[in-house]
């Protein structure tokens, strides 16, 4: 960037509080010159991009409409059990029953919304005024009616139809939109599907290379392109830091600085990233897509030359069953089979594309991962700061649960809950082929060590001048707990966060390993080296010792990354050690 | 608060989550999605059928009485397994199964501690040194190799000496003999009489050992528990490193050094019983490794222990079994961290709950 002195003497001069969004209206430019690197690099992706804001977008459908069916399903339970003695109390209480649990729900909701989201009260406008706690309960029951008006139209009326179609429409604009329009790495630009033309050359591949060639091109493209992202995103940062930040300098440029120097946690930052990018553009690092290797090989097609010089047609599927190049039906690393398919880390034992199921079950271990360590980790936060704050009997309550999940061997009781779940046949376990319900499961085995983790920490700050000092100003006690208590928490959480999230990848694999958790045909790293575990001593080798290798790899490289955060957020810091027991049981 | 006041209240804590565990357990198993006849006869039951087996299993009596009838099941260790050993009662089926995991579970706590402690200790020692990257940098990516393909990997490469492998080197005739690396290791050792003392108290002695048997079982036991004991080990290593380097800078050892005492004296007397401390809770951690991966580690070795006797119960919906076994391995889970409450109250007079 090109004007990087003149900014902190105006920062100094500006010390008063201003948004964000003044600070950049006063000095456009760096911002805009950042935003607009920003806007280069989506266009190159638009395709993947649209892609992906579409699975989001349907991920969340999916969710909201899990949690719909949760007051009908109170209703249906209560009215079966009212069932025996009243039909008309039946259907009567069941309603009642499924329209409270609702009704609360969206109270809940509304609790949120009035705490973290809204920047504005109903109150305010309507003039309503009154002691502070009657204050904010108005406050709430007005938000819920609001919901409540707004899910009754949603639900009885066409305004709900209108809106569902609009939606899909939407969806089904963005789902066309994101298979026509271009990516930088789409297989459509640099193809690596081809075959051997009879005079010698190759044909269908881009610019004519080998398809192994073709593919380390798209791969190398990939992770350029990702690199240059981190770059850019690293390169925003400092823009903000340079130019819109109000403060010189904040204990975060220590920790950085720290972490800079410290080369255990940078490799694991770079296979992390590595990892994430693997996951991430799975669908482009794979050499063949996995709706035509994998989930449905007998219904796509492809070219190849035979023996006797012309090109014939195979689907996917008998390809895989006949491809040899050993004598044991796979396919050895940096290959290609006989029907012209390059396979860089070779070939599973029923014929697919080893990487492709590999970069896939990347795909799966990091939505797993970070699904339930999320999820872990606001549960631990939110109820750290809560007993924290009270103390006293939630504080009791809080380690009665914690207790008991801790005491029940977690590994466990993640094989018996998933089991339990996937085959009762709930409808929690389809997503993924049950990696949503693991996923859940994870988080709720985890969050009691995370809790004890950050307990300490929020204990301290608890104690804290400052926070003593926001009491008697009169701050609410939600705006005391986000404001003052929860930046500092949210370091510790960082480490224990990054020190699990290999933990849960190795237990992952482990159920899939024993055939649990997981099922066929998504694809996951624990699955695949049981499928190559009587191959270990062949030529079939590959299969087994890659994914473990790779798992290896990343487990290193999260908890590398867990003691460079831990080293630098503060060297005098003593945690960590608990939680380095990864791998714990599995 | 004095320490002994802490103890005590962290053994009442033990009670009212015992019974949590209890509770949850009876939602998960009893209320669950799953229901237990299926469960029991596979989904084409008839009519009939299912309605004796709802009578007998209770499915129709109040919910308390269920509950009840659960939890005296699970502490009495009173159910009866549906599937894995058709209606043999689950006390005999742990009485069985639980010599395997017991033997296999002893060799993965003894292996890492005279592993991993000395390799620490002495990374700890030489700080810095290239002993010391190797150690180090070898502990964090033993920790990070899961069990599971651990366990694949090594049985591969001990197969592969059948006959003759590198150098010769054939794990299968190396001291005593094996004819198999996988399968339940056979423990019958040992023999035990009852031996009774001026005719008043008689008690189990052991009065006979067969040497031979003795060694073919722990050589037949040593690479799983190597695996079972990985996490440990390394655990172990980079923990007894961190320990030894603090207590080896702190000012007591400076003093000792100063009054001249021998470096050999500084180290056992001194360095060695105080870098223990912090490896308490490490040791009795390792039931928590152990339980959770005996279940994978029987499993690739073929072992036919508590662990894959719980796999077998949870993947063939054999509730009672699983619920049971669950239940058990959570008793030694509470009991273990009482122990270690215990442990601490005696030997570290700082710990206490003081904040």
């Amino acid at each position: 960037m090109s004007d990087t002195t003149d900014s902190p003497t105006m920062a100094q001069d500006e010390l008063a509080d201003k948004p964000l969004r003044a600070r950049i209206k006063e000095n456009p430019r760096p911002a805009l010159l950042w935003f607009s690197g920003v806007v280069i690099l989506i266009l190159l992706e638009l395709g993947r991009v649209l892609g992906a804001i579409g699975t989001i977008g349907s991920a969340i459908r999916f969710g909201l409409s899990g949690l719909a069916t949760i007051p009908n399903w109170f209703g249906g339970n209560v009215s079966d059990a009212l069932e025996g003695t009243d039909e008309t109390l039946a259907v009567l209480g069941g309603a009642l029953v499924a329209d409270t649990a609702a009704i609360v729900m969206l109270f809940a909701l509304a609790s949120v919304l009035a705490w973290f989201v809204l920047p504005w009260r109903l109150i305010d406008r309507i003039g309503f005024e009154s002691t502070r706690r009657i204050e904010s309960i108005v406050e709430r029951i007005l938000l819920t009616l609001v919901l409540v008006v707004g899910a009754a139209l949603y639900a009885f009326t066409p305004v709900g139809t209108f809106i569902n179609a609009e939606i899909a429409f939407a969806a089904n604009l963005l789902d066309s939109l994101s298979s026509t329009i271009p990516s930088l790495t789409s297989r459509e630009l640099i193809p690596n599907e081809g075959h051997r033309s009879p005079d010698g050359g190759w044909e269908g591949t881009f610019l004519g290379l080998s398809p192994a060639w073709a593919w380390a091109i798209r791969t190398t493209v990939v992770f350029v392109y990702a690199l240059i992202c981190l770059v850019w995103a690293w390169k925003g940062y400092n823009v903000y830091r340079d130019h819109y930040r109000e403060a010189d300098w904040t204990p975060r440029d220590d920790t950085i600085r720290r972490f800079r120097g410290h080369y255990w946690g940078i490799f694991g930052l770079v296979v992390v990233f590595m990892f994430v990018v693997m996951a991430v553009w799975a669908p482009a690092i794979s050499p063949v897509p996995i709706e035509h290797n994998v989930f449905s090989p007998y219904s796509h097609e492809f070219d190849y030359l035979g023996d006797d010089g012309e090109i014939e047609t195979i689907t996917h599927g008998a390809a895989n069953l006949q491809s040899q190049s050993n004598g044991q039906n796979t396919v050895s690393p940096m290959t290609y089979d006989e029907y012209d398919r390059f396979a860089p880390l070779g070939t599973t034992p029923n014929g697919q594309d080893l990487l492709t199921n590999l970069a896939h079950g990347a795909q799966t271990s990091l939505i797993i991962g970070l699904t339930a360590i999320g999820l872990g980790a606001l549960i631990a936060v939110i109820l750290s700061l809560i007993t924290a704050y009270y103390k006293g009997v939630a504080d009791i309550l809080t380690v009665l649960a914690s207790d008991t999940i801790i005491a029940i061997p977690a590994f466990l009781l993640v094989m018996l809950l998933s089991v339990i779940f996937s085959q009762g046949n709930h409808p929690v376990a389809e997503p993924l082929d049950g990696g949503l319900l693991l996923a859940l499961i994870l988080a709720f085995a985890y969050w009691p060590g995370m809790w004890r983790a950050i307990r300490g920490p929020s204990l301290q700050v608890a104690e804290q001048e400052w926070v003593d000092a926001a009491k008697s100003y009169g701050q609410k006690p939600s705006a005391i707990m986000r404001k003052h208590m929860a930046p500092y928490i949210a370091g510790y959480i960082m480490i224990y966060a990054s020190l699990l999230l290999g933990t849960v990848i190795i237990v992952v694999a482990a159920l899939s390993f024993l055939g649990l958790g997981i099922t066929s045909p998504t694809p996951e790293w624990g699955r695949i080296i049981n499928d190559g575990r009587s191959y270990v001593s062949t030529s079939s080798w590959h299969v087994s010792t890659i994914s473990g290798l790779m798992i290896v790899f990343v487990v290193t490289a999260f908890n590398a990354l867990g003691d460079g955060i831990r080293d630098a957020m503060d060297p005098e810091a003593d945690v960590g050690d608990d939680a380095a027991t990864t791998g714990g049981g599995a | 608060m004095s320490r002994w006041e802490y103890f005590l209240k962290r053994l009442l804590l033990s009670i009212p989550v015992l019974f949590l565990v209890i509770t949850f357990l009876f939602i998960m198993l009893r209320l669950g999605p799953i229901d237990p006849v299926a469960a029991r006869f596979g989904p084409e039951a008839t009519g009939a059928d299912v309605q004796r087996m709802r009578d007998r299993l209770g499915l129709d009596d109040p919910l308390w009485e269920q509950y009840l009838q659960f939890a005296r099941d699970l502490l009495l260790f009173e159910g009866q397994s549906w599937v894995v050993q058709a209606n043999r009662p689950v006390r005999a089926v742990i009485y069985d199964t639980a010599g395997p995991t017991l033997w296999l579970g002893f060799w993965a706590i003894l292996l890492p501690l005279f592993i991993g402690l000395p390799l620490g200790f002495y990374a700890g020692l030489n700080p810095n040194s290239w002993g010391d990257y190797v150690a180090s940098i070898g502990g964090i990516v033993w920790l990070a190799m899961p069990n599971f393909w651990l366990a694949v990997m090594l049985l591969a490469v001990l197969r592969q000496t059948d006959g003759g492998g590198w150098f010769g080197f054939d794990w299968y005739q190396l001291g005593p003999e094996l004819r198999s690396i996988t399968g339940t290791p056979n423990l019958d050792w040992y023999s035990i009489s009852n031996v009774s003392v001026f005719d008043i108290v008689s008690f189990p002695m052991l009065t006979g050992m067969d040497w031979g048997a003795f060694a073919v079982d722990i050589k037949f036991i040593l690479p799983p528990a190597l695996v079972l004991g990985s996490a440990s080990m390394a655990a172990e290593l980079r923990i007894g490193r961190t320990a030894m380097l603090e207590t080896i800078n702190s000012n007591y050892v400076i003093t000792a050094k100063a009054k001249g005492l021998k470096q050999r004296v500084i180290v056992w007397k001194h360095v060695f019983r105080n870098a223990l401390i912090p490896l308490v809770p490490v040791i009795t951690n390792e039931a928590f490794i152990l339980i959770g991966g005996s279940v994978i580690v029987e499993e690739v070795f073929n072992i036919s222990g508590l662990g894959r006797t719980f796999f077998l119960a949870v993947i063939q919906g054999d509730l009672p079994l699983a619920g049971s076994l669950l239940f058990m391995f959570t008793l030694v889970i509470i009991f273990l961290n009482i122990l270690q409450d215990f442990l601490y109250t005696i030997i570290d007079p700082r710990v206490g709950y003081e904040r």
